[in-house]
């Protein structure tokens, strides 16, 4: 026998997003998902966003990764809180893995919570965790034909960090055609040109960031 | 590779509405995928039948309707459908003032139960 069933695939993981949004607007944290491939500066990122402004805002991290403890140590060092998940496999983070590890943050004593999703251009596009904002970060040297391969992520995102721009002088990347491409595939995208290295572009970013998290 | 991630949540929904309402298993499911969701058909198949065994749709056979990305330009006043997985302007007249119509589904649409 046929029967209509007509719902979301994701239905359950949306709802346990919605949860997570709940307690995140109840704890007065602002709440950004932070997604690229592997390599393209997602930790250094957070350690210039944070070095940047930690005087004005509390700011906890969660650390996705498929393995390892390494980047949930480079922030430790920075002397905030931080939780890292293991997602044993699992090419992204996922609504639940959020609400486990949240469990173990001061949320209510946080401006800014910062998720570091596993590094992947795809999956992670795919699934809400209940944050505020998504914002991905591109580096120079992928190469300009990333936002047309991966055009979810680029739809997305509400902001883009262009990273590693010291090295578009030794790449043949077109950074006028990423933007380009870009903007054709989402208007409102927020564009940020930095580099984590020369420290270049920083500032524009966390600044916006900063205005958004009050 | 979120497609296994895809494959658990179609389950535990056919679970949880046999459960309900009382059917003892699942023949199919049917599905709505766009192509703009970033899900491939054929790796949700795959995923689908490696994580199906020892569940209540472990005979279940998956059938994916594939769901073009399509849109309608403001310029033209038309509807207008791509092969791409995304639209950057509308292919007839270049303008970039559309709304996405279809192409980001990821839904269930209908199942056949057993009694």
């Amino acid at each position: 026998m046929k029967v209509k069933v007509v719902t979301r695939i994701l239905e359950a993981n949306d709802r346990i997003a919605v949860e997570n949004r709940k307690l995140f607007n109840n704890a007065g944290v602002y709440v950004i998902n932070l997604m690229s491939a592997p390599g393209a500066g997602k930790t250094s990122i957070i350690e210039v966003t944070v070095k940047n402004i930690i005087k004005n805002l509390r700011i906890g991290v969660v650390e996705g990764d498929i393995a390892g403890t390494d980047d949930a140590q480079r922030v430790e060092g920075l002397g905030i809180p931080v939780v890292q998940i293991n997602t044993g496999g699992a090419c992204h983070l996922d609504a639940n893995m959020i609400n486990e590890a949240i469990t173990d943050l001061p949320l209510k004593d946080l401006d800014l919570l910062i998720i570091e999703n596993v590094g992947n251009l795809v999956c992670p596009a795919e699934f809400k965790v209940g944050e505020d904002m998504k914002v991905m970060i591109l580096s120079i040297t992928e190469g300009d034909d990333k936002p047309l391969k991966y055009p979810l992520m680029f739809q997305e995102s509400s902001a883009l960090i262009l990273n590693k721009i010291d090295l578009l002088p030794y790449t043949d990347a077109d950074i006028e055609k990423i933007k380009r491409n870009s903007l054709s595939l989402n208007p409102s995208l927020k564009i940020f040109e930095v580099s984590c290295k020369t420290g270049e572009g920083i500032s524009e970013w966390t600044g916006w960031l900063q205005s958004l998290v009050k | 590779m979120h497609e296994v991630s895809i494959a658990l949540s179609l389950l535990d929904i056919a679970k949880g509405y046999c459960e309900k309402e009382g059917y003892k298993g699942v023949e199919s499911i049917g599905v709505k995928i766009g192509k703009a969701s970033g899900v491939m058909s054929e790796a949700l198949l795959f995923a689908f039948d490696a994580v199906k065994i020892g569940t209540i749709a472990e005979k279940a056979h998956l059938i994916i309707d594939e769901i073009p990305v399509s849109g309608f330009c403001n310029t033209c006043n038309k509807n207008f459908t791509v092969d791409e997985p995304y639209v950057v302007c509308c292919p007839e007249c270049g303008d970039s003032s559309f709304q996405l119509e279809t192409g980001r589904e990821l839904d269930i649409y209908e199942m056949e139960v057993l009694e």
